[in-house]
């Protein structure tokens, strides 16, 4: 568990960018979809943090909306600075992997 | 810990290291209600948290530091000071104009308190000169207090010398240590009772009475816990908005980003 939770600290914000590449959300529902996509429970004092990191970046562009008949919620979608970061990250992490898995395989 | 307690003191974190609580405290709110844990299962302690924010949102923050644009406020120049052989400072240039934050630095036994007290009159320079425009607030390293007086009756003694009544120096200094985190000054007893922190608060506080235009601060948070030192950077910057020029003497590094200009008294080191 400790080490799964180190490799989402790597890649946290590469997931939350993929997350909202299936379309914009607020910070509650993007921890779901992680959750949903597997990754185990995302602490708000971890996903925001990462969240307030990528729009300071410029990868997420943000607005506050009242919800229907809840708070006003603040909504997070990809920039296109986010998008083309996702995509250039997506094929680095692709590699990355790789190299790892031939180091995983026992001969 | 009530999730009302937890975002209070979520904000309240935030508020000191200047950051605006509302966008933070309205998202964790949201998601508390939207999950249903617990914040501090949820969040970490509040102090945590801010800190995790504030970190987050580094190098967003570049507005702290600005140019300095108002007129002279202290202009030492050429100061040089010898303590038998040995020369303490050598030729020392320091202005600082309204409105701006300067950051006195150097290694131990660089002359840091002895510029400080120079410009603050109570010493002299074997050469070089002191310009002052406005009145100087000085606050000591330590040793400001007396210890049979309690708060009041230093907060009244200090503001006598610098013209104010009673009854303004009163409330000057009670609300000057209400914003450094010491809400009781008006029940402390005799300064000999107060801990180190509180005596060197009070010792803060007596500098800024009377409203003076220098502030001189010679490391003047010693003893102070970190929630005390971030408040006393937002007395400063406050102090500095409403057009003070402040010098505060310090070792600590990480203090320089939030001062507008550093000048480093370590010999052979930039000037």
């Amino acid at each position: 568990m400790e080490r799964r939770a180190q490799w989402l600290r790597g890649v946290l914000d590469l997931c939350v960018l993929g997350a909202l590449a299936r379309g914009e959300s607020y910070g509650y529902e993007i921890a779901q979809r992680l959750e949903h996509g597997g990754l185990g429970t995302i602490a708000g004092g971890t996903l925001y943090p990462a969240l307030l990191r990528l729009e300071r970046l410029g990868l997420l562009a943000t607005d506050w909306r009242a919800g229907s008949g809840g708070p006003p919620r603040k909504y997070y979608r990809l920039s296109d600075e986010g998008a083309a970061t996702l995509r250039s990250a997506g094929t680095d992490w692709a590699a990355f992997v790789g190299n790892v898995n031939t180091f995983l395989e026992v001969p | 810990m009530t999730v009302d307690d937890w975002l209070a003191a979520l904000a309240a974190e935030l508020r000191r290291r200047r950051v605006d609580p509302a966008g933070p405290v309205g998202e964790a709110a949201a998601h508390l209600r939207d999950s249903g844990r617990p914040p501090l299962l949820a969040f970490g302690p509040p102090v945590a948290y801010a800190a995790a924010i504030v970190d987050s949102l580094r190098g967003a923050t570049l507005e702290l530091r600005r140019p300095p644009s108002g007129e002279v406020r202290l202009r030492a120049t050429k100061i040089t000071k010898r303590y038998g052989r040995s020369t303490v400072l050598d030729g020392v240039d320091l202005s600082v104009r309204a409105g701006e934050v300067v950051a006195l630095i150097g290694a131990n036994g660089s002359g840091k308190s002895t510029m400080l007290r120079i410009c603050a009159g109570l010493l002299s320079p074997d050469s070089g000169r002191v310009e002052l425009s406005g009145t100087v607030g000085y606050c000591p390293q330590d040793g400001g207090t007396a210890d049979f007086l309690t708060a009041d009756e230093h907060f009244m003694l200090v503001g006598a010398g610098r013209g104010s009544s009673r009854a303004a120096a009163r409330a000057q200094g009670r609300a000057a240590a209400a914003a450094l985190d010491w809400p009781g000054a008006e029940r402390a007893g005799e300064a000999r009772h107060l801990s180190g922190g509180t005596r060197q608060k009070l010792n803060l506080v007596l500098g800024q009475l009377g409203d003076p235009d220098v502030l001189l601060l010679d490391e003047p948070y010693q003893g102070f816990d970190n929630g005390t030192y971030l408040d006393f950077w937002q007395q400063v910057w406050r102090l500095r908005d409403a057009g003070k020029a402040i010098v505060v003497v310090t070792h600590r590094l990480s203090e320089l980003e939030r001062a507008d200009t550093v000048l480093d008294l370590t010999p052979g080191g930039p000037r």
